[in-house]
């Protein structure tokens, strides 16, 4: 055998056939095409100790704003949003909009992640570096303030008690404007009606404590207050397939909580205060009411300022009348009033409207005038006081010192009553009377889209020569700034939030950076407080803050160590403060006739010009009634009729009310009922209804009011109250940016028409007049 | 008969030899390279006897290895579920327990195993589905490591970083789970169960 060239090619044949017997190569392709799934760019979660970091979800407006989750952290990346068990609201439960809070906080194209200045050339927006955005802004303030033209600058706000909202409040007080508007609610209304009537702000419904309720027209399962709270409630009435409690809804529409009531009062559109009022002379006339505190209530009986309360409900509201107004049966009303006031823990609630509206001031006093019937003040699964939560002030009162008028009419004859809202703002600025705007904030929220007239205010902030816009998302309201300045979402800034609407105990959300998503990000006080600094003088001693955090350390002062209240991320009392009210209303009563709203009349014209200046609130009873629980029709039935159809509401918990932006998840799961084809707002009508306009399942029509229009399929459901139409809130965003929300369906705020509710001024857009026709 | 005849005729069997010795030489070193070339050994942070554990807890497995009430798997204990026995001073004398009550538990520092059983993130894999569910024991996949007196050698994957368990030990890649927990594997499992093994089962 010779070692030649053939030998040496056998051994090496032999080698390489060897090699390849062996796993050697299918091992190695394995493994390297495990490898390629393993490179730096692709999108896997970092390896990491899992940990759980407590926060509070304050999604304004949306309803889910006290739910509490557990952020799961892994490695620099929230992966997943889950309940807090230990939370004593809402014990572990979630809503969409939390369950799917981390989509929108991780969207790219839909988050600002910088600083961004239009370039006037291009239209574009163009990157920038804080520094330079906040010259800009400061600059353009002090310029204004310079030529007496601070009263020009307006601010727009979400929430008006929460610490942004503070901050922005000080803010603009300091720099010498006094137009700052923040989102309305039912809890602005609840704290009238409780002012009114009992002295009190802060009432709560104990549902929890209650197994008898009745809403009228709130959506108690669709996001009313807390909705996992709520829910959680609602599960304890039917714990174990039995029923504990009993719900009892009063609404035009069979919506998800009329269908899973014990009984559905289908009313007809604005009259659930009526209906609240015929249950309370039904309790009067059966001898069923309390005697001790609202037999001996101011107002309760005739008196020197004229009918009682009694006589009031015996003359327009017997079972009969308030039948023949609301369509309930005589009978119905009988035995509902008897059953409530049979039930030893009983509640009436009234709440926010369908779109997220601040409900009708009569009516809420209406329903709280039932529960003082009832004997419930104070009582376990009654109406409760809450009591004050301890927040610090941040320093001295700041309020706006100067002589120019509110653009929003706030504090005059007209509008005496009420809070300062986006609408009247815009409507002010716009009409240009007594002055425009030059400069406009836009903080935190979206009001182009998510303020009711969205239209008003679109034209507004389109009409103010410099838009500034802190904002997280590239929407509606910050794609018409000039800057927009990024802040982060509730899991990546400190801030906070306050007890949810009608809820039994006080409640202290605090959320904090969770983790830095992008750099640039700051907390929304953060970015107040540099503007503040910036301009120096007054606004910076009113905000001698160094950060968003140092304040909120300065307003828990009495909540105990930050970092402490921060790892756990709520105040939460144990139980409801049961016991009898103190009634802090003048007459030390509580009050039917509400001498609080007689006296502030009166400051303002006199005991003679009473009535004028309740007419110009829209009041139209007269004498003592006026300042009592009474049943207004509402402005907008009287203009229905004629072939035009009233225009309503529908919420649910996927599809978000107010500022915070729908998710995609939220979309998803959006059924063929409200979005059809993926794209189209779905509208439901009865079928008769439908059958008079010639209108038929799945046809294309045109909603169309004085506020604006949109394009709808029609879904016939019988559920729906004939001369009705009712369209999902949420939907409808048409900024471009995202690519989940963009022309889905309608805006619901785009068409439904704003009036000034009677007595309170506050807008309230539950029902509009509307034409409907194919299109 | 020319000389190119004769050349053939004397070599033919002797060469064929080289060809044999060539393939059993590589086939050799590559059963005895592959691990040794592709396989690093990584210590744990310290030893730990499940043995020991299980003799202390009434509910096996579980006991540590829990479900939250969600259904979703605790998988590794975190140092405060290990507080709930452990205090903050060491209950034995094992150097072992020392280091993990002082460098761990008093430091509430998550402790960093390396885990046999990791899967890639592109798996998803329900232990409620299999273990609760389908009533599956956690021997079939994870063998006798709950039974083992101490942790045997870890051994790292260079080129996926993933554990030697999930191809299995043996370099060829047979045998069943416990000695191997690969894609082919779960699917063989889900088609003898008549479950369903479509991609999107566990590639979600």
């Amino acid at each position: 055998m010779n070692w030649d060239r053939r030998a040496f090619v056998k051994f090496a044949v032999g080698a390489v056939v060897g090699l390849h017997a062996s796993p050697l190569v299918p091992k190695l392709m394995d493994d390297s095409a495990i490898w390629t799934q393993n490179w730096n760019w692709v999108p896997n979660p970092e390896d990491g100790a899992l940990a759980f970091a407590n926060t509070v979800n304050p999604a304004t407006g949306t309803g889910v704003k006290v739910c509490v989750i557990a952020g799961r952290l892994k490695g620099e990346r929230l992966i997943r949003v889950e309940g807090n068990p230990e939370h004593p609201t809402s014990k572990g439960g979630v809503v969409p909009a939390d369950a799917s809070a981390l989509q929108n906080l991780y969207y790219d194209d839909f988050r600002v992640k910088t600083p961004l200045i239009l370039d006037q050339r291009t239209g574009m927006h163009v990157e920038a570096s804080w520094e330079q955005a906040l010259d800009l802004v400061a600059g353009k303030l002090a310029e204004l303030h310079k030529a007496g033209q601070a009263h020009t600058v307006a601010a727009l706000g979400t929430e008006a008690k929460t610490l942004d909202g503070e901050l922005l409040s000080r803010f603009m007080a300091a720099y010498g404007s006094p137009n700052t508007s923040f989102n309305v609610s039912a809890a602005d209304t609840l704290a009238m009606a409780g002012w009114a009537m009992t002295g009190d702000e802060n009432l709560g419904f104990d549902l929890l404590g209650a197994n008898y309720v009745i809403s009228f027209g709130t959506p108690l399962l669709e996001g009313f207050g807390s909705p996992v709270a709520v829910r959680k409630a609602f599960a304890a009435w039917r714990k174990d397939f039995k029923r504990t409690g009993t719900l009892v809804q009063v609404e035009p529409r069979a919506s998800v909580t009329a269908s899973q009531a014990d009984q559905w009062l289908a009313c007809k559109p604005g009259t659930e205060g009526a209906v609240a009022l015929g249950l309370c002379q039904v309790l009067i006339q059966e001898g069923l009411y309390d005697r001790s505190i609202a037999g001996a209530a101011l107002g309760f009986e005739d008196g020197d300022k004229g009918m009682g309360f009694k006589t009031l409900l015996a003359k327009n509201y017997s079972p009969g009348q308030v039948a023949q107004i609301s369509g309930v049966p005589v009978e119905t009303l009988i035995t509902v009033a008897k059953a409530f006031a049979k039930e030893p823990k009983a509640v009436a609630v009234c709440g926010p409207g369908n779109g997220g509206e601040p409900g009708r001031l009569l009516d809420f006093m209406a329903v709280l005038a039932l529960n003082a019937l009832k004997g419930n003040l104070g009582k376990p699964g009654g109406l409760v006081a809450r009591q004050p939560l301890g927040l610090k002030p941040l320093g001295e009162a700041t309020a706006y010192r100067g002589d120019k008028p509110r653009l929003d009419g706030l504090g005059t004859a007209k509008r005496p009553l009420g809070a300062s809202d986006h609408l009247s703002l815009a409507k002010g600025a716009l009409a240009g009377a007594p002055y425009k705007v030059n400069l406009a904030l836009v903080a935190g929220g979206n009001p182009a889209y998510a303020s009711p007239q969205a239209g008003v205010v679109r034209d507004f902030l389109k009409s103010v020569p410099f838009v500034v816009a802190i904002t997280p998302y590239l929407d509606e309201s910050s794609s018409m700034a000039q800057v927009v300045l990024p802040c982060g979402t509730f899991l990546e800034s400190w801030g906070d939030s306050l007890t949810p609407y009608g809820g039994a105990v006080s409640e202290y959300g605090l959320h904090k950076p969770l983790i830095k998503a992008y750099d640039m990000v700051k907390s929304q006080g953060d970015v107040i407080l540099a503007l503040a600094a910036k301009l120096g003088g007054a606004v910076a001693q009113a905000l001698p803050f160094a950060g968003a955090e140092a304040a909120l350390k300065a307003r828990t002062a009495g909540l105990g160590e930050l970092a402490k209240l921060a790892k756990k991320s709520y105040v939460v009392q144990e139980k409801p403060a049961y016991g009898n009210l103190s009634f802090k209303t003048p007459s030390g009563k509580l009050e039917f006739f509400s001498m609080n709203l007689h006296n502030l009349a009166v400051k303002l014209t006199g005991e003679g010009g009473m009535g004028k200046v309740l007419k110009a609130m829209g009041v139209t009873a007269e004498g003592s009634a006026a300042l009592m629980p009474h049943y207004e029709p509402p402005a907008a039935l009287a203009r229905a009729g004629h072939g035009r159809l009233v225009l309503a509401a529908v919420s649910s918990l996927r599809t978000p009310r107010g500022d915070q932006p729908i998710t995609p998840y939220m979309i998803k799961v959006l059924d063929g009922d409200t979005l059809a084809n993926n794209d189209q707002l779905v509208v439901e009508m009865n079928p008769q209804t439908a059958h008079d306009l010639h209108l038929y399942e799945g046809d294309l029509v045109k909603v169309t009011s004085t506020a604006g229009s949109t394009e709808a399929r029609v879904h016939l459901f019988a559920g729906a109250a004939p001369g009705m139409v009712f369209m999902p809130v949420g939907l409808g965003h048409y900024a471009s940016q995202n690519a989940y929300t963009y022309r889905r369906g309608g805006n619901y705020n785009q068409v439904a028409e704003a009036t000034a509710d009677p007595l309170s001024g506050l807008p309230t857009w539950g029902l509009t007049p509307v034409a409907v026709s194919k299109a | 008969m020319t000389t190119h005849e004769q050349g053939q005729a004397k070599r033919s069997g002797a060469d064929w030899l080289l060809f044999v010795v060539g393939f059993v030489l590589f086939s050799a070193l590559g059963f005895w390279g592959t691990p040794a070339l592709l396989y690093a050994e990584k210590p744990q942070p310290f030893q730990f006897s499940h043995k020991v554990h299980m003799e202390q807890v009434s509910e096996g497995c579980k006991s540590c290895h829990s479900f939250r009430e969600d259904g979703s798997f605790t998988g590794i204990p975190s140092t405060d579920k290990c507080k709930e026995c452990h205090s903050d001073s060491p209950q034995g004398n094992t150097p072992q327990e020392k280091t993990f009550v002082e460098e761990y538990l008093n430091k509430g520092k998550p402790v960093d195993w390396q885990v046999y059983s990791k899967q890639p993130a592109c798996v998803f894999f329900s232990h409620a589905a299999h273990a609760e569910n389908a009533g599956l024991e956690c021997k079939k996949c994870h063998g006798d490591h709950g039974d083992s007196e101490k942790l045997r050698t870890y051994q790292q994957n260079r080129l996926t970083g993933y554990s030697r368990d999930i191809w299995g030990w043996s370099i060829l890649g047979m045998g069943d789970p416990p000695k191997r927990m690969k894609m082919d594997n779960c699917a063989d499992c889900h088609r003898a169960n008549g479950v369903r093994d479509a991609c999107f089962v566990c590639h979600k």
